[in-house]
């Protein structure tokens, strides 16, 4: 059993950059390239597709890196873990066997990790009694809503991976398996690691460290505070985990890249997106973030020990789509001199036309660009006399309506402001209504479940 | 807090004293303020409070607000409720998953040199 492993971050996100991925490929020994494809919204848009074809449903870019990748990580040793099967992991998985095959790799092994959709299962979970309550609103009457639902993703844990990478994957492609499992995997498949009270530290190390480079180069310099003294951001390296069999791991990045690592570079990245960060939950365990310590080891290196955790809550999170009607958007920008008055003008003008057309909306919500559009009210109240002497300013315009046509309104009132607006209204291409899939999310009992593993051959 | 008002030539803001990172998780904003010397966590913990955060982002801010405090990398993590204007997917907001948002806190004024709550006297 080895007591070292190197994981390398591959992807943060469904259209991130793949050259630093192949950088890292081609210049660093690794035992694992791990990938991120998916965000809470990513499987609502991927069972839009899948709807529409059968055979879509899953990351297109997934299939791309594997297919440019395989050879290269066949050749040393390196395993692709990756959770790009979005809605549609079988056919994922064919397509990559079949790339395989096509480039000259008939003996590579593809493992399909399912059973997080329960899409299929919605009535059966709707009807059994769990409560199902929207974690962000409190909401309990997701049975009403039902036939609005699109998609219903589970954030599952590691344990199909391991299973897969045990039966002998060269490539492993999952669904909704929580961002980190595709780092905790591999961990608890190399070093034998049990899911018991015994080895729940070092569990909650590795979804720590799966937190900190999942978004590749958000712990490499990218998002950073200190952006003006980050080198070389276009050419960022994404991250390294050398990852002891006792959960202590340095963190790195490929060498020769843009990008730093440092201790607060990976601070900044710990703090991420989280809750309490005594109890980050996740399927695999409970890690405490405040038990990391951090140490700078040289250039680029920064030593991560000391964590703790515990095991998992027997609660998973489950993430309903739901179609919710449409969104509407517009934006006019306007010149100095007296640009702050040009905007309310505009503002009153667009009020004016939503009348006139008989606009229906939920919601209609104004910015004016350059003043408040980022922080709203927390913005500095700014005089009308000093705003108009700006440069420019931009009026931004929203509304959540239930129609398509509805919400296009926006986008004729908008035009409007061609002519009837104030002098110097200038626009970029007008924004197409897009449609609203909200999200429910909620906690089920981690018994409807069950992963299931299929490997594939070119 | 006014903050359209000048503060004080001498008064720091936690922009002077803190690296932050923003984001979300549904209709949650959570955002992370990192000491960048530990000598101002102290200062960074007594000022950044549910109170003040809430004074700061007025409606922008609908639900309970959190502040978590990490002795071990000298950091507050803020979890803000109801702060996207219902979340990435449904929100009228340009900045839809509050990468920005957080940064706002940059503004609170620094409050210096008394205890922070939950110290021990």
């Amino acid at each position: 059993m080895k007591q070292a492993i190197r994981l390398g971050a591959g992807s943060g996100f469904w259209g991130d950059a793949m050259d630093p991925a192949m950088e890292m490929l081609e210049r660093e020994p690794l035992d694992y390239l791990c990938f991120d494809f998916l965000a809470e919204l990513t499987m609502a848009l991927l069972q839009r597709q899948k709807n529409k074809d059968p055979a879509a449903g899953y990351v297109p870019d997934a299939i791309a890196y594997m297919k440019a990748m395989m050879p290269l990580a066949k050749r040393k040793g390196t395993r692709l873990v990756s959770n790009g099967g979005g809605v549609n992991v079988a056919a994922a998985a064919r397509q990559i066997a079949s790339d395989a095959a096509a480039i000259g790799l008939p003996d590579l092994k593809v493992g399909a990790v399912e059973g997080d959709d329960l899409l299929e299962r919605m009535p059966e979970l709707l009807a059994s009694g769990t409560p199902l309550v929207n974690m962000d609103t409190g909401a309990a009457n997701l049975a009403d809503r039902a036939g609005d639902i699109v998609s219903a993703n589970v954030y599952t844990d590691s344990s199909g991976i391991v299973q897969a990478l045990a039966q002998g994957a060269d490539v492993v492609i999952a669904g909704r398996v929580s961002d980190n499992a595709v780092y905790v995997g591999p961990a608890v498949h190399e070093f034998g690691w049990q899911r018991d009270a015994n080895h729940a530290d070092r569990i909650a190390a590795a979804i720590t460290l799966g937190h900190i480079v999942e978004c590749a180069a958000g712990c490499t310099g990218g998002m950073s505070s200190r952006f003006a003294e980050m080198p070389a951001m276009g050419r960022v390296g994404f991250p390294i985990l050398e990852l002891g069999a006792n959960g202590d791991c340095t963190i790195t990045k490929t060498q020769g890249s843009g990008g730093r690592v440092d201790c607060d570079t990976v601070k900044e990245h710990l703090v991420y997106e989280i809750g309490d960060p005594r109890e980050y939950l996740m399927p695999d365990g409970v890690a405490d973030f405040t038990t990391v310590r951090l140490a700078q080891q040289g250039d680029d290196r920064v030593r991560v020990t000391g964590i703790r955790g515990r095991g998992p809550t027997g609660l998973l999170k489950l993430v309903v789509g739901l179609r919710d009607g449409w969104i509407g958007e517009s934006m006019a920008f306007f010149p100095w001199p007296n640009a702050y008055d040009r905007v309310m003008k505009a503002r009153v003008t667009m009020l004016e036309r939503f009348e006139r057309l008989g606009l229906a909306a939920d919601a209609v919500h104004f910015d004016v660009v350059g003043l408040n559009m980022l922080h709203g009210d927390a913005a500095p109240r700014m005089s009308p006399q000093d705003a108009n002497q700006l440069p420019e300013l931009g009026l931004r315009c929203a509304v959540r309506t239930r129609s398509a046509a509805e919400a296009d309104k926006v986008r004729r009132a908008a035009s409007s402001l061609w002519i009837m607006g104030p002098g110097g209204t200038s626009f970029g291409t007008p924004i197409k209504p897009r449609p609203v899939v909200s999200t429910w999310p909620t906690l089920i009992p981690a018994h409807w479940v069950r992963q299931r593993v299929t490997m594939v051959k070119p | 807090m006014k903050n359209d008002q000048p503060l004080g030539a001498n008064t720091r803001r936690i922009a002077d004293i803190a690296y932050v990172r923003s984001g979300d998780k549904g209709d949650v904003c959570t955002v992370g303020l990192i000491a960048r010397r530990p000598q101002d966590y102290d200062a960074l913990r007594r000022s950044v409070t549910p109170g003040a955060v809430h004074a700061l982002y007025g409606s922008w801010v609908k639900g309970e607000v959190a502040c978590h405090r990490m002795d071990n990398i000298q950091a507050v993590v803020v979890v803000m409720q109801g702060a996207l204007g219902g979340g990435a997917t449904q929100t009228l907001r340009l900045d839809q998953t509050g990468k920005s948002l957080g940064h706002a806190l940059l503004r609170l004024p620094v409050l210096e040199g008394t205890k922070a709550p939950g110290d021990t006297p």
